[in-house]
């Protein structure tokens, strides 16, 4: 019999040992303190802000209440990682171009709630229930009126054949 | 936090085990975790053993005829995604998207909501005004409980110790409802809420409300008044009537009685014709 | 224009921008904070010992400070620890650093804190339940007192044919920034270094070396990227504890507040009551009485600044011949009153103009023709006697009642339209300087601040120097330095980043560009250009590349610098007005006026912002796109204050709801989209005539919601914020027998 392999999960491409995480310890940490990628950033931790958000396994997850031992053999994909995932490109250059951001705090989470939702919507579904699925994300400096038309504008190019 | 260890056992049987292996005090069952991390952080729940259930095959929604079940560890999110269920049972569709954000859904499952027994649940109403049973597992074997008897009060089940959520089954698909009322539409706690359901079987209405301590409840006394499918204005009355009459609303920090029971009249009232557009 | 909208997209974008809590250094530790339990009590001790019990543990309490702090004697009113009595719920009474956060966690809920309770005063409508009286005002828990008066008030209300007296309540209100406060510090020798996620690194030295007592000059404060401030971050706040704990361990030591604590240790704008009353005789005012009760919470005495100044808001920007007005800040065993996007004024001006136009429908008048009639114009005196400034109000409220009349009329039934305005004044006053260098490569911008994302810093000090030079945008760099190498800046607060720092950025362009004109003898102005990729200089029709102008000092130098400075001059008020305490005068008038639809459930008293429309007097558009950004976010937040932010007290002082489920700001549901109108040409005190922005949009929004909910479906409400049970207990009230107009 041979020994079991270590837990593993893959962040942005890259494998990633479980083996030293605690099992208490949530992706939030892992990802900012274990693993240096700073961009997943920490709000309220109770799951009420989406600060945090990231993708597991192409879904959107509140990295604040996910263990990370509980999202073993899945793959991260954070803010850094957006430039290599489709949807995360194509949701960074629609903020970039309306210039959907002020203190940039609540970006990296909304950047990967809105890639989530393009990858799980396709082309299907309202503008306004895609609205009402970026309520978990919360922004205190554009009155999201940039977000939004950084949403619409992705919304237009998705309607096109 | 305290530390824990995470157990994450393959199959139900050995889950079952497992949970029988350790006093039940020091063991808590993750079903998505996004209530139960809250009580491990917070030191409200003093858990040295975790159980995941994320390996047991309970991932699943099946349609059989009418009936609906549900695994206990199927993302909510996966339940407002299928076609059928926002269909054919429009009122859980609501309250499955009543529930905290889309990455919480991810995560988030009925079981866990049901054995958390939060008694700001927006899920539990709906289950109730749907009949909805839980089919538990445990050492003893299989024994299947109605969600209104299966949920005690705040926080408490009728969960026997070493025993599992497995799925919840929901009889049949029905015209349903599901009316909130929150300071914040979005992503906030409702402190006032409405669930009902035409039966066609029965023929008769199911109404819950929910919102305040300690737990969402039935009001038959509003069932019976609403009659058959299409009730008056004054059916509706009365049916609102024993509503605030019977009810057991009370004050809490998020909402006063006098304003709840003020609700009761426009929640049941929209809730009652929305599935009336449904039934026509 | 080309290149991005704003500099600082692409690093945001990228997750690359390094805030406060992104802070890591090498060896540091987790710090932690030990919070009193209770509101009010003595303080009989602090048992550390159980925390330096644990492996790696550092703690340190008020007995600590004279180890820590030889010979140095901090601010007594304020010190970094209390040392015999608990003010506030959740004060900070120890300290603690661990080599992990878990640890540092441990040794905190390791101390024990000895208390024996004190009553608590939590509400100040208990603690002067028949208001105030003349002898209050030298009580210790008062922490300032104001009072104003002109005219013959008793005979105006006398003689007025209508009267109407009201009370209004306004909730505490938190600023929600979505970093928390965070820094590392780090102390070598005497050297005391620290940096922060703040909008105030020169702000946060002062404070630092006030505390601990210890010369500015040892005090190196560097500023990190800001995840928004919006007030909160003005002043320093972990950095004194995290310094001591710094110089305790001998490493450096990161300190951030979790979410929780922010609320619970935060600095809020605290719960108002007001009294108005307004006399009216033919159509016009004729005299007006406000008092103020306003809970400051452990504000310590002479440093509340609000309450002279809201009074002002309190009267509104409207000609008011007659008047007494009178202010009590109460301290209470709450957190310190904290500033907050225009402190207090969104919530004075949902006041004044939800009475002033229930005193117009009182007195059987067009509530937005009476307001028309007394707004401010230059030419006008301040009730406290300050001749008033370009104002360009009337011009954006006329604009405002303008677009109403149009949304009224395709409004359905449920729906109501409501115009609200507010008033402010850039806050100039604060002082700054800027050091400009220009080289054939571009221009640059030393100073000290850090942007907060307003884009005021990166944006506007680039957009002031584009308009002086016309040098493109993507030739302009603000680069900024620590307060060891900055210029001195009084902050990013108070609207004034552009105002006073954009016109020290501009002083010092403007010595550029005069020398270089006279080394060209020019006659005409002198701008800058591009030509082949290098800087040239423009006048009388020709162009010069800098290279050819620049002399060999200055060559040797990097290029040509000059320093600018701006410390402006308020206007004057009317002493003789004054009765008691401070009041304050303004640098400019900048306003605007708003319009909204809401739609009103009249069943839940549910309020929807349907859509929003927003004309701001700015004096002159520096930059369109931040600008429309400022009023869209501004109306964003103030759509919270309006409908659902609310930091609610136990009687025993204990904050109710300190989590963003249960304190609810808006989300992306219910901020409508948001129509921004400039009104230019009114001159402001900044370059170019501009005025600030940052806090202006927020301001009328309370007031404009409020009165779009009473033109829908009658309901006056007199409290903040409008939540659903609130506009249900108005309507019940009025019974719904009000129509809208």
């Amino acid at each position: 019999m041979t020994a079991p392999a270590p837990p593993r999960c893959r962040v942005n491409g890259r494998s990633v040992d479980l083996g030293d995480v605690p099992p208490g310890e949530r992706l939030l940490d892992t990802l900012r303190w274990r693993l240096a990628l700073k961009g997943t950033k920490e709000g309220c931790r109770t799951g009420s802000c989406g600060a945090c958000t990231v993708l597991v396994d192409g879904k959107s997850a509140l990295s604040c209440l996910t263990l990370t031992r509980e999202i073993e053999g899945s793959a991260v994909t954070t803010i850094e990682g957006a430039p290599d995932d489709p949807e995360g490109a194509r949701v960074r250059a629609a903020f970039e171009a309306v210039g959907a951001l002020q203190c940039g705090y609540c970006t990296p989470g909304f950047v990967m709630a809105l890639a989530g939702l393009l990858k799980e919507r396709g082309r299907g579904g309202s503008f306004d229930e895609l609205l009402e699925d970026l309520g978990g994300n919360l922004c205190r400096c554009t009155g999201y009126a940039a977000i939004v038309r950084a949403a619409a504008s992705l919304r237009t190019e998705e309607a096109e054949p | 936090m305290t530390e824990f260890d995470l157990i994450v056992p393959s199959t139900p049987d050995e889950a079952v085990a497992v949970l029988h292996a350790h006093p039940p005090e020091e063991v808590a069952v993750l079903a998505g975790g996004t209530d139960l991390l809250f009580d491990l952080d917070g030191g409200r729940l003093r858990a040295r053993h975790v159980v995941s259930l994320r390996r047991l095959p309970w991932r699943t929604l099946d349609w059989n005829g009418a009936t609906l079940t549900i695994g206990s560890t199927l993302p909510l999110r996966a339940i407002e995604n299928d076609p059928d269920v926002r269909a054919r049972l429009p009122g859980l569709y609501t309250a499955v998207r009543a529930v905290g954000s889309v990455a919480l859904r991810h995560r988030a499952t009925l079981g866990g909501n049901l054995g958390r027994a939060s008694p700001a649940s927006d899920l539990v109403p709906m289950l109730l005004a749907l009949d909805a049973e839980v089919e538990l597992v445990g050492p003893s074997g299989e024994r299947t409980v109605p969600v209104d008897r299966f949920v005690e009060a705040s926080r408490k089940t009728a969960l026997r110790p070493s025993e599992l959520i497995r799925a919840v089954r929901i009889p049949e698909a029905r015209p349903s409802a599901y009316l909130w009322q929150r300071v914040r539409p979005f992503h906030d706690i409702s402190h006032m809420a409405v669930a009902v359901a035409f039966s066609p079987a029965g023929a008769r209405w199911r109404v819950a409300v929910a919102g305040f301590p300690p737990r969402p409840i039935l009001v038959p006394a509003a069932e019976a008044a609403l009659g058959p499918a299409h009730p008056s204005d004054p059916d509706l009355e009365r049916a609102a009537e024993s509503i605030v009459r019977e009810a057991p609303i009370v004050a809490d920090r998020r909402a006063s009685e006098e304003y709840r029971r003020r609700l009761v009249r426009p929640l049941l009232t929209r809730a009652v014709r929305a599935c009336g557009e449904e039934l026509r | 224009m080309t290149g991005p909208l704003r500099p600082d997209l692409a690093e945001k974008l990228a997750g690359a921008a390094g805030y406060g809590v992104d802070l890591d250094v090498p060896g540091m530790l987790w710090g932690a904070l030990v919070l009193a339990p209770v509101a009010h009590g003595r303080l009989t001790g602090v048992d550390l010992a159980p925390a330096r019990a644990l492996p790696g543990v550092v703690a340190i309490g008020a007995e600590d400070l004279p180890r820590l702090l030889p010979g140095r004697e901090g601010d007594r009113e304020r010190p970094a620890f209390p040392t015999d009595t608990i003010v506030y719920r959740n004060q900070p009474v120890a300290a603690v650093a661990a080599p992990t956060l878990a640890r540092a966690r441990e040794a905190a809920r390791a101390v024990t804190v000895h208390v024996e309770p004190l009553p608590a005063v939590v509400d100040v409508e208990s603690r002067f339940p028949d208001w105030p009286g003349p002898e209050a005002a030298g009580r210790p828990e008062i922490a300032a007192h104001v009072r104003a008066r002109h005219g013959d008030v008793e005979a105006a209300f006398r003689d007025a044919g209508t009267v109407v007296r009201e009370i209004y309540r306004t909730a505490s209100v938190h600023p929600v920034a979505l970093e928390p406060h965070a820094c590392v510090a780090d102390v070598e020798g005497d050297r005391w270094h620290v940096r922060t996620s703040t909008q105030s690194p020169f702000g946060v030295r002062e404070d630092v070396a006030s505390i601990l007592g210890l010369p500015e000059s040892s005090i190196v404060v560097e500023g990190t990227w800001v995840g928004g401030g919006f007030g909160g971050k003005g002043a320093s706040f972990v950095e004194p504890w995290a310094l001591l704990l710094a110089k305790a361990a001998g490493r450096p030591v990161r300190l951030a507040l979790t979410y929780r604590e922010e609320f619970l240790l935060g600095r809020t704008t605290l719960p108002a009551v007001v009294r108005m009353e307004t006399a009216v005789r033919d159509g016009r005012i004729t005299a007006r009485r406000v008092r103020l009760l306003l809970d400051v919470g452990t504000s310590l005495p002479g440093r509340d600044f609000t309450t002279g100044y809201s009074i002002g808001f309190l009267l509104g920007p409207y000609r008011t011949p007659v008047f007494e007005v009178e202010g009590y800040a109460v301290r209470t065993n709450k957190p310190p009153f904290g500033p907050h996007r225009a402190p207090f004024a969104p919530q004075c001006a949902f006041m004044v103009e939800s009475h002033l136009e229930h005193v117009a429908r009182e007195a059987g008048l067009d509530p937005l023709a009476f307001k028309a009639d007394h707004l401010w114009q230059e030419g006008d005196t301040t009730p406290l006697g300050q001749p008033v400034l370009p104002f360009g109000l009337r011009t954006a409220f006329e604009a405002a009642r303008g677009l109403a009349a149009e949304w009224r009329r395709s409004a359905p039934p449920g729906h109501g339209i409501g115009v609200g305005v507010g008033f402010w004044s850039t806050s100039t006053g604060a002082g700054g300087e800027a050091r400009v260098t220009l080289t054939p490569e571009g221009i640059r911008i030393d100073q000290a601040e850090r942007d907060i994302g307003s884009g005021s810093v990166l944006v506007g000090l680039a957009a002031v120097a584009e308009r002086r030079s016309h040098l493109p945008r993507e030739r302009i760099r603000v680069a900024y330095a620590d307060t060891a190498h900055a210029p001195y800046d009084a902050g990013v607060f108070g609207s004034r980043t552009v105002g006073a720092l954009g016109r020290a950025v501009d002083e010092a362009l403007v010595e550029i560009l005069g020398r270089l004109g006279a080394r060209l003898a020019a006659r005409g102005p002198v701008t800058l250009g591009v030509e082949d990729g290098e800087v040239v200089v423009r006048a009388d029709g020709g162009s010069r590349p800098l290279r050819a102008l620049v002399t060999p000092e200055e060559e040797r130098a990097g290029g040509l610098t000059a320093s600018g400075k701006h410390y402006g001059r308020s206007g004057v008020i009317d002493e003789h007005r004054v009765l008691d305490g401070t009041f304050y005068a303004y640098t400019d008038f900048t306003g605007a006026a708003h319009v909204a639809e809401v739609a009103v459930d009249r069943d839940t008293g549910s309020v929807r912002v349907v859509r929003y429309a927003a004309f701001h007097d700015v004096g002159t558009v520096i930059d369109p796109f931040t600008a429309r950004a400022q009023v869209e976010g501004g109306v964003g937040m103030g759509i919270g204050t309006a409908l659902t932010e609310e930091a609610i007290w136990s009687p025993e002082g204990r904050l109710v709801n300190p989590g963003l489920l249960d304190y609810r700001i808006p989300t992306l549901g219910e901020v409508p989209p948001i129509d921004v109108t400039f009104v230019e040409g009114f001159r402001g005190a900044g370059p170019f005539g501009a005025k600030g922005l940052g806090e202006p949009p927020i301001i009328p929004v309370p007031a404009t919601i409020a009165s779009a909910v009473r033109d829908a479906v009658g309901a006056h409400v007199t409290e903040l914020p409008l939540n659903p049970e609130r506009v249900t207990r108005a309507l019940s009230r009025t019974n719904g027998t009000e129509q809208g107009p």
